[in-house]
């Protein structure tokens, strides 16, 4: 018989309460009546109502969901074309295009911020929408390329074969056998890249406009008067969809797995 | 389908530009600062007063809005900016800030005196105070007995393992010059060496050295004294009032953040405006008691929180930048004091 080692628990609790701890405390102390951050003193729903009172907060949070979703669906466009036309054609720069496309992944953001700044100043592009899109798209295109990519060179080629022997154009080969494969790389490197776009503060801080600020510079910008207690509300209820979220994507991918087994 | 997405997207892309570029025509103020300046009833009550709509934008660094500043050449978006004292000093040199024109602020003279006339504006035609920081200490008299009223006091045998200092190099160092009758921005490298001696000395004294949520430390007995930023005294009295604040007899290291108006700001009578609003007493102590920082509209020092009003003879100097060698030794005697402390 195999002895049971209890240290893989330990690990795993140690692991938990170091990870999970501090969001328990941003919820815990969203509750919390007083300002400071580390005596409980009373119950309260205040940060929740001053929340909700918050325009400016609420429009950035709604900012950076917008910012975020467009973002991410033109690097997914940009990532996937990318990986496949580095699969499917052979020039010698193709290497080196790879490379470089990873770039903007790489470089640290603060330069990646100031070349922005300094290009959209030469264009003089307005600063604001288009330009944080611009922005955002870029170092968000390298997450999808490189999920796509990992996944391109193992498909089977034979079944993009088969269609087009079956008369399939080669558009309609891409569609319905090509993009079906992949689309669960691509939607991993989405929600990578989503994630990348709806915390960055480096780059947004710099090419935003007035008009349209995101929300992690809200609170960044928040750090000289103090960060006060409703952007822990904010936290709880942004875990708390999120939470909703895993659960709802939990939920879907046991029924298909157990549609397969089926 | 693709096609449909794409087409959905350039449209909101399109939407979503124009509806930036309507909103540019408006009467409209862009105010450019870090975030939580002012109490949301303040920014209303200007809407309401003038109709003019003031859209709030923020910079985490006075570095990031000096940039800004700088690369827009003509095409700024910012009407009214604020910021600290040192970097004012590069905007104006730059010629980034226009000067202020006086006729059109009226309260201008509400302005506390002793916040005005520094290196960065000494001739005040460009800047407007608002709010200033000074580092103060705070004790517990129900633990120390005896009274504490300079820096010098720091130094006292009696307080072993009792001091939380904030984490800022170029302030500690400060503050042991002026124990020594020197100035803040000292730049004989022997004198700087000396206050570094000197500060080995505090280590025996030093409970904590942390730059964030300092005052916590008074609150939760870990430390019997603390020298503390401005925000820092106003929230510990607020939860404790039986702690005692003091201003160091030897003088204080002050830091002032002021309005200014950008070379180019496209509204410059909106941002006019907004100054001569700002400096009414009553919304100059909203502001301020909202802020916590020291009040600079001398005009509401009645209507203040007492502890935002100085008192006494004010001996403040501003913390400048120094030249490379003397930071350098501020750099050396600062590391040398951290590893002293363990």
């Amino acid at each position: 018989m195999r002895k049971k080692y209890k240290f893989p628990y330990f690990y795993l609790a140690f692991i938990s309460i170091l990870m999970y701890l501090p969001f328990l405390v941003v919820v815990v102390f969203s509750f919390n009546e007083s300002k400071l951050p580390t005596i409980f003193t009373n119950f309260s729903f205040k940060w929740y109502k001053e929340l909700f009172y918050n325009k400016r907060l609420l429009e950035s949070l709604l900012n950076s969901f917008l910012l975020g979703i467009f973002s991410t669906l033109a690097s997914a466009v940009i990532g996937t074309i990318g990986a496949v036309g580095l699969a499917k054609t052979h020039y010698k720069l193709n290497k080196p295009v790879s490379y470089i496309a990873t770039l903007p992944m790489m470089i640290p953001e603060i330069i990646l911020a100031m070349v922005f700044l300094a290009f959209f100043s030469l264009l003089s592009l307005p600063f604001g929408f288009v330009t944080l899109l611009i922005a955002h798209t870029a170092f968000c295109v390298p997450y999808i390329l490189i999920m796509v990519s990992s996944t391109i060179n193992t498909l089977d080629k034979e079944l993009e074969e088969a269609a087009r022997d079956l008369g399939a154009s080669r558009r309609r080969a891409f569609i319905d056998i090509i993009l079906p494969l992949l689309f669960p790389s691509i939607l991993s490197g989405s929600i990578l890249a989503f994630a990348m776009s709806l915390d960055d503060v480096v780059i947004s801080v710099f090419v935003n406009s007035p008009y349209f600020v995101t929300l992690p510079v809200r609170v960044y910008t928040q750090l000289k008067t103090g960060v006060t207690p409703e952007i822990n509300a904010l936290c709880t209820i942004m875990l708390i969809i999120c939470l909703i979220g895993i659960t709802i994507y939990y939920i879907l991918s046991n029924k298909k797995e157990k549609h397969k087994h089926d | 389908m693709i096609k449909k997405i794409s087409v959905v997207l350039l449209l909101t892309i399109l939407l979503l530009t124009f509806t930036s570029c309507n909103k540019a025509e408006k009467d409209q103020l862009v105010l450019y600062t870090w975030e939580g300046m002012f109490p949301r009833e303040v920014l209303e009550g200007f809407t309401k007063q003038t109709g003019i709509e003031i859209i709030y934008s923020t910079f985490d660094l006075n570095e990031t809005m000096l940039e800004k500043l700088s690369t827009a050449n003509g095409t700024s978006t910012y009407d009214l900016v604020i910021g600290d004292d040192y970097i004012i000093d590069a905007v104006i040199k730059r010629g980034l800030a226009q000067k202020l024109d006086k006729t059109q602020i009226p309260s201008f003279g509400n302005i506390n005196p002793i916040y005005q006339g520094y290196f960065y504006d000494e001739t005040n035609e460009y800047t407007v105070p608002y709010g200033a920081g000074i580092p103060m200490i705070v004790y517990n008299p129900d633990e120390i007995d005896f009274d504490i009223d300079s820096y010098q006091d720091l130094w006292d045998p009696r307080l072993k393992d009792s001091i939380a200092i904030t984490a800022n190099y170029r302030l500690v160092n400060g503050i042991t010059l002026m124990s020594m009758g020197k100035g803040l921005n000292e730049t004989d490298i022997p004198t700087i060496k000396a206050a570094g001696e000197k500060l080995l000395l505090l280590a025996d004294n030093i409970r904590l050295v942390q730059d964030d949520n300092t005052q916590l430390s008074l609150l939760n007995g870990e430390a019997k004294v603390a020298l503390l930023y401005t925000s820092q005294v106003t929230s510990v009295l607020a939860e404790n009032p039986n702690l005692k604040a003091v201003f160091p007899s030897e003088g204080l290291g002050i830091g002032i953040m002021d309005f200014f108006i950008p070379k180019d700001a496209k509204n410059a009578k909106a941002a006019h405006r907004f100054l001569e609003y700002i400096l009414q007493p009553q919304v100059a102590a909203d502001c301020f008691n909202y802020l916590g920082y020291f009040c600079t509209t001398k005009a509401a020092d009645d209507l203040v929180n007492p502890n935002l009003v100085f008192k006494g003879e004010f001996k403040g100097e501003i913390m400048q930048n120094v030249p490379e060698d003397a930071d350098e030794q501020y750099n050396k005697n600062w590391i040398e004091f951290k590893t002293a402390l363990n």
